[in-house]
C-alpha cells in the first residue's frame, strides 16, 4: 500500500533529521574510541531477560541492547524497519511482506532466517504479554529464508505500530527457542551486545558482539533503531536500588552512568565537574484513573467535580520535587498525536465549581477512596496532595495505602473498594496515540466501566484512531477521544515527569531515551 | 549425646512441615497478584487470565498445595515465577553470600560485643563502663540503613577506601571480598554488638557477685585468673545461646542492608520475591531458611549440652 510505504519513508526522514541530537557521533566514525568497560547503575532490580514475558523497564533497559526486532521505533517513536530491510504492503492492506537484512547473525553464530522470525512470532503469540498486538493476524508464511510474510484477517492501519511497540517488544530469537516456556528464553539475540553473565537482582554483564551487522539505513542511532555500534568492550548493568548509594557510586567513579537521579541530588551533581547531568524532559505521564463501577465515582458529575477541584501545579510540584512540566494531553509535545483538546478541563483549580457540581450530583459525603502505595513515592505524594485538594472542595477523600503488589492486584482485579488508582504511564505514552488510549478502550478498560464497556463516543473515535489509513483522520480522532476522556473523566493526567540521568564526564555519545542505550557510547581516555 | 542429637533432629521434622504449610497458606491469603506484577497495569483481562493459567495460579488451593508437597517430596522446590530458575538452585547459589556476610558480622559481634561487655563489667560504675554502655546503646539504637548510607558517604565518597556496594565472592578474590563485605557486615553487626555487650556485662556482673568468685578472691587469686578460669565458663552459657540467635538473625539476612549495598543475598532474594508475590520462591526460600536455622539451633543446643551435661538429661 503506497500510503504506508510513504509513511515509513517519511518516518525514516524524520528520524534522520533527529540525528543531530540523537547522537553526537553520527558521522563517518561512530565511536570516538573503541574499548573500555562501562558500569551502568540501575535503579530497578532485574529479574529476567525474557523480553516476551516481562513489561518491566529494567528488563527492557538491558535486553534491548541484546535483542532486535523486525520493526522498532525511532527517536520520535515512529515505526521503522530494524531487522527487515524492506516492507511491501499489498493493495488490499492485508499482506505485509518483509525482506530480512542480509548477513545478520545471532550471538550463537547462526544466520538469521525467516524461520527464526516465524518462531519468535509464534512464541510471542503463545506466551507474550502483549500478544493482542497479533490479534489481527490470520497467519504468517516463510516463502524463503529471507522473506517473512504476514497476512491479516482484515486491514488494520495501526498494525505496524502494534508490532513495533517497545512496551513488550516481539524480539527475534533463534527458531529453536520458539517452544521455550515463559521466563525460560535463552538470551541469544542479534544485537550489538551479547550476554556474558546474568545474576538476578545483582548485575548483567554484556560484551561487544563482533559478528554484529548494523542497520545502515540511518546514520547513527535513532530511538531503538538505526546504525548501532558497540564501542565499549563490556557493559555491566549493576542494580543499585538505593538512590543515595547509586549517586555515591557515580561520584566515586565506580559506575559511569546512573539512572533516576533524585531531583534533590541533581543540583549537587551539576556542580561536580567530573559529572554530566543529562535529562529526558518528557519521560512519563503522572496520572490517575477513576473506578467507574464504584460509588460515588460512578456518578459523572462527581468525577467532574473532582477534576474541577484539582490544582495540577501543586500536585506535580510535590510529586516531583519541582521537576515537572504541565501536560494537558495523553501525549507529549512533539509527538505526532499531541493535542490540547479538552485542556480547558485540565488544571481548573476551581473548588467553587466543584462544590456546585457536587450539589448537582446529589453528593452526600460518600467516601472517595484513593488507592495508592508508598513503594512508589510519586504515586503516594500525588494521592496525598489530591486528597487535600478534594477535601478543600468538600469531598470526603480517604487514602488507602497498600504495598504495590496489593494495590496493583486490587486495581486490576477488583471493581469495588477503590475510587482512584495512581500510576505513571511511561512506555504507554511513548508508543503513540492509539497505544496511549488503549488502556481506556475495550477490552483493556483499566477504569472499570459498568459491564466492562467503555464510553460509546470514545470507542467510536478510538476505532477510527486504530484503523483509519489516513493519519490526519487518526490525529483528529485522537483529539476527539482525548476531549471525551476529559469530559467523562475517564483518566486524569497530572503532568509530565522528566528522566534525570548522570554520567561521568568522560562518557561520550550517551543520549537519554526512554530506555538505556549503550551502543555508540564510548569512554574518553 | 547421640540420643539427644537424634531426638532434637526428630523434633525438627514436624516443625518444618508446619513452616511449609504456614508459608504456603499465608502466601495464598496475602492479597496481590503475581500475574498482574508480571504483566503490569496495562494488560487486558484476557491476557491476565491466560498468564494465570500459564503460571498455574487458576488452580484451587488444595490442588496447588498437593503439587507443592508432591514436588517437595521429590526434592523439587519449584520454579520461580519471576526469575524462571529452579528455587532450590537459586537459594543454594545465594546462600554462600549471606553465610559469608553472617559469619563476618558474627566475628565482629563476638569480638566487640564480648570485649565491650567484659570491660564494662570489670570497670563497673566507672567511666569506662559508662562509655561502653553508651556505645552499646548507640549500636542498638542506630538504624542500619542510616548507618549504611553514612558509611558510604564517609568511607567511599570522602575517603575512597571501600566500594559503595556490590559483592565479590571470597573464593574469587579474598581482598575484594573483604572490601565489599566490610560495610554491610558492620551495618548488620552493630545492633547485635550492642545487645551482646549489654548481655555480657549483666551476666558477668551477676557471676562476679557469686560466692565462689568471692571465695576465689579471698584466696588471693589474681583478677585475670578469676575471670578467665572461674567466671568465663559460666558467662559463656547464656552467651552461646544468644550467639545462636544472633547468627539466625544475621543468616536470615537483612533486606535493607542488602538493598543499600546491592548484595544479592538471601535477604534481598526473599524481599524481592515477597514484593513480586513470587509464591514458589517465597515458599521454597522460607523452607530452606527455616531448615538452615533449625540445623543451627540444633548445633547450638548440642554445644550447650556439651558445655553443660545436665541439659542432655532433661
Amino acid at each position: 500500500m503506497a500510503l504506508i510505504k510513504a509513511r515509513l519513508l517519511a518516518c525514516t526522514a524524520v528520524a534522520a533529521g533527529l540525528l543531530s541530537w540523537g547522537t553526537a557521533a553520527a558521522q563517518a566514525e561512530i565511536c570516538g574510541r573503541k574499548g573500555g568497560d562501562l558500569v551502568f547503575g540501575m535503579e530497578a532490580k532485574l529479574s529476567t531477560l525474557d523480553q516476551h514475558v516481562n513489561a518491566a523497564n529494567a528488563t527492557r533497559n538491558v535486553a534491548m541492547n541484546i535483542f532486535e526486532t523486525l520493526m522498532t521505533r525511532d527517536e520520535n517513536m515512529a515505526p521503522v524497519l530494524d531487522l527487515a530491510e524492506s516492507l511491501d504492503v499489498s493493495d488490499d492492506g492485508k499482506t505485509y511482506t518483509f525482506k530480512l537484512r542480509p548477513g545478520v547473525k545471532f550471538h550463537n553464530g547462526k544466520p538469521l532466517t525467516s524461520a527464526d522470525v516465524a518462531g519468535s512470532f509464534a512464541r510471542y503469540k503463545r506466551v507474550g504479554i502483549d500478544r493482542s498486538a497479533l490479534d489481527a493476524v490470520d497467519r504468517w508464511e516463510t516463502p524463503d529464508d529471507a522473506t517473512f510474510r504476514i497476512i491479516l484477517k482484515e486491514p488494520r492501519a495501526t498494525f505496524l505500530e502494534s508490532i513495533s511497540a517497545s512496551t513488550v517488544p516481539i524480539v527475534i530469537v533463534p527458531a529453536d527457542q520458539s517452544n521455550a516456556e515463559p521466563t525460560q528464553l535463552k538470551p541469544i539475540g542479534t544485537g550489538p551486545f551479547e550476554l556474558v553473565e546474568f545474576v538476578a537482582d545483582s548485575h548483567v554483564k554484556v560484551k561487544r558482539f563482533d559478528g554484529y551487522v548494523p542497520n545502515k539505513t540511518l546514520k547513527g542511532i535513532s530511538g531503538f533503531a538505526g546504525q548501532k555500534e558497540a564501542c565499549l568492550d563490556t557493559v555491566t548493568f549493576r542494580t543499585l536500588a538505593e538512590p543515595g548509594a547509586r549517586t555515591a557510586a557515580l561520584e566515586t567513579g565506580e559506575v559511569q552512568i546512573v539512572e533516576d537521579v533524585p531531583t534533590l541530588s541533581r543540583e549537587r551533581l551539576t556542580k561536580n565537574k567530573d559529572i554530566k547531568v543529562v535529562q529526558l524532559d518528557y519521560a512519563g505521564l503522572n496520572l490517575t484513573y477513576p473506578n467507574l463501577s464504584q460509588a460515588p465515582t460512578d456518578n459523572l458529575k462527581v468525577r467532574q467535580a473532582i477534576l474541577a477541584s484539582l490544582n495540577m501545579e501543586d500536585i506535580m510540584d510535590a510529586a516531583s520535587d519541582g521537576a515537572f512540566s504541565l501536560n494537558p494531553s495523553f501525549q507529549f509535545p512533539g509527538q505526532t498525536y499531541y493535542s490540547e483538546a479538552g485542556s480547558e478541563l485540565y488544571n481548573q483549580n476551581n473548588p467553587e465549581k466543584a462544590k456546585a457540581l457536587l450539589k448537582e450530583a446529589g453528593y452526600k459525603g460518600e467516601k472517595v477512596v484513593l488507592l495508592t502505595t508508598r513503594d512508589i513515592p510519586r504515586a503516594y505524594t500525588t494521592a496525598l496532595v489530591m486528597s487535600e485538594q478534594m477535601k478543600a472542595a468538600g469531598i470526603n477523600a480517604e487514602l488507602l495505602v497498600l504495598d504495590w503488589p496489593t494495590a496493583l492486584g486490587m486495581s486490576v482485579n477488583e471493581n469495588k473498594g477503590w475510587n482512584f488508582f495512581f500510576t505513571t504511564w511511561i512506555t504507554v505514552t511513548a508508543q503513540g496515540g492509539a497505544q496511549s488510549l488503549r488502556n481506556l478502550a475495550d477490552p483493556s478498560n483499566v477504569h472499570k466501566p459498568v459491564g466492562n464497556k467503555s464510553d460509546e463516543e470514545f470507542m467510536k473515535q478510538f476505532n477510527i484512531l486504530s484503523s483509519s489509513p489516513d493519519l490526519e483522520k487518526r490525529k483528529e480522532a485522537f483529539a476527539k477521544a482525548q476531549a471525551r476522556v476529559f469530559d467523562q473523566v475517564m483518566a486524569i493526567p497530572f503532568g509530565a515527569i522528566p528522566k534525570i540521568q548522570a554520567t561521568r564526564a568522560n562518557v561520550e555519545g550517551y543520549v537519554p531515551f526512554f530506555n538505556t542505550r549503550v551502543s555508540n557510547v564510548w569512554l574518553k581516555q | 549425646m547421640l540420643a539427644y542429637a537424634l531426638r532434637r533432629i526428630a523434633q525438627a521434622v514436624p516443625i518444618l512441615f508446619l513452616v511449609s504449610l504456614i508459608s504456603f497458606g499465608i502466601m495464598q491469603l496475602v492479597p496481590g497478584d503475581p500475574a498482574a506484577m508480571l504483566a503490569g497495569p496495562n494488560a487486558t483481562p484476557a491476557e491476565l487470565a491466560q498468564l494465570r493459567q500459564n503460571l498455574g495460579l487458576d488452580r484451587s488451593f488444595l490442588v496447588q498445595l498437593g503439587i507443592f508437597y508432591s514436588n517437595l517430596f521429590h526434592g523439587d522446590l519449584g520454579h520461580s515465577l519471576i526469575l524462571g530458575q529452579p528455587v532450590l538452585e537459586t537459594v543454594i547459589e545465594r546462600s554462600p553470600i549471606s553465610i559469608s556476610l553472617a559469619i563476618y558480622s558474627l566475628v565482629l559481634t563476638v569480638l566487640f560485643g564480648i570485649s565491650i561487655g567484659m570491660v564494662a563489667a570489670m570497670r563497673h560504675n566507672r567511666i569506662l563502663d559508662q562509655v561502653a554502655m553508651v556505645i552499646a546503646l548507640l549500636g542498638v539504637s542506630v538504624p542500619n540503613f542510616w548507618l549504611g548510607l553514612v558509611m558510604i558517604v564517609l568511607f567511599s565518597v570522602q575517603l575512597g577506601w571501600l566500594p559503595t556496594g556490590g559483592y565479590v565472592p571470597f573464593t574469587e578474590d579474598p581482598i575484594a571480598w573483604l572490601r565489599s563485605a566490610t560495610m554491610p557486615a558492620i551495618s548488620m553487626a552493630l545492633m547485635q554488638i550492642g545487645l551482646l555487650a549489654r548481655l555480657t556485662r549483666s551476666t558477668m556482673l551477676e557471676i562476679l557477685g557469686q560466692d565462689y568468685i568471692r571465695t576465689a578472691r579471698a584466696k588471693g587469686l589474681r583478677e585475670t585468673t578469676i575471670i578467665v578460669r572461674h567466671a568465663m565458663s559460666n558467662v559463656l552459657m547464656p552467651i552461646v545461646t544468644v550467639i545462636g540467635m544472633i547468627l539466625s538473625v544475621l543468616l536470615s539476612g537483612s533486606v535493607i542492608v542488602e538493598t543499600i549495598f546491592a548484595v544479592p543475598g538471601i535477604g534481598a532474594l526473599l524481599g524481592n520475591a515477597i514484593l513480586a508475590r513470587d509464591y514458589p520462591m517465597i515458599q521454597g526460600g522460607l523452607l530452606f531458611v527455616a531448615s538452615a536455622l533449625l540445623l543451627l539451633n540444633i548445633a547450638v543446643d548440642l554445644v550447650y549440652a556439651w558445655l553443660d551435661p545436665r541439659v542432655r538429661l532433661q
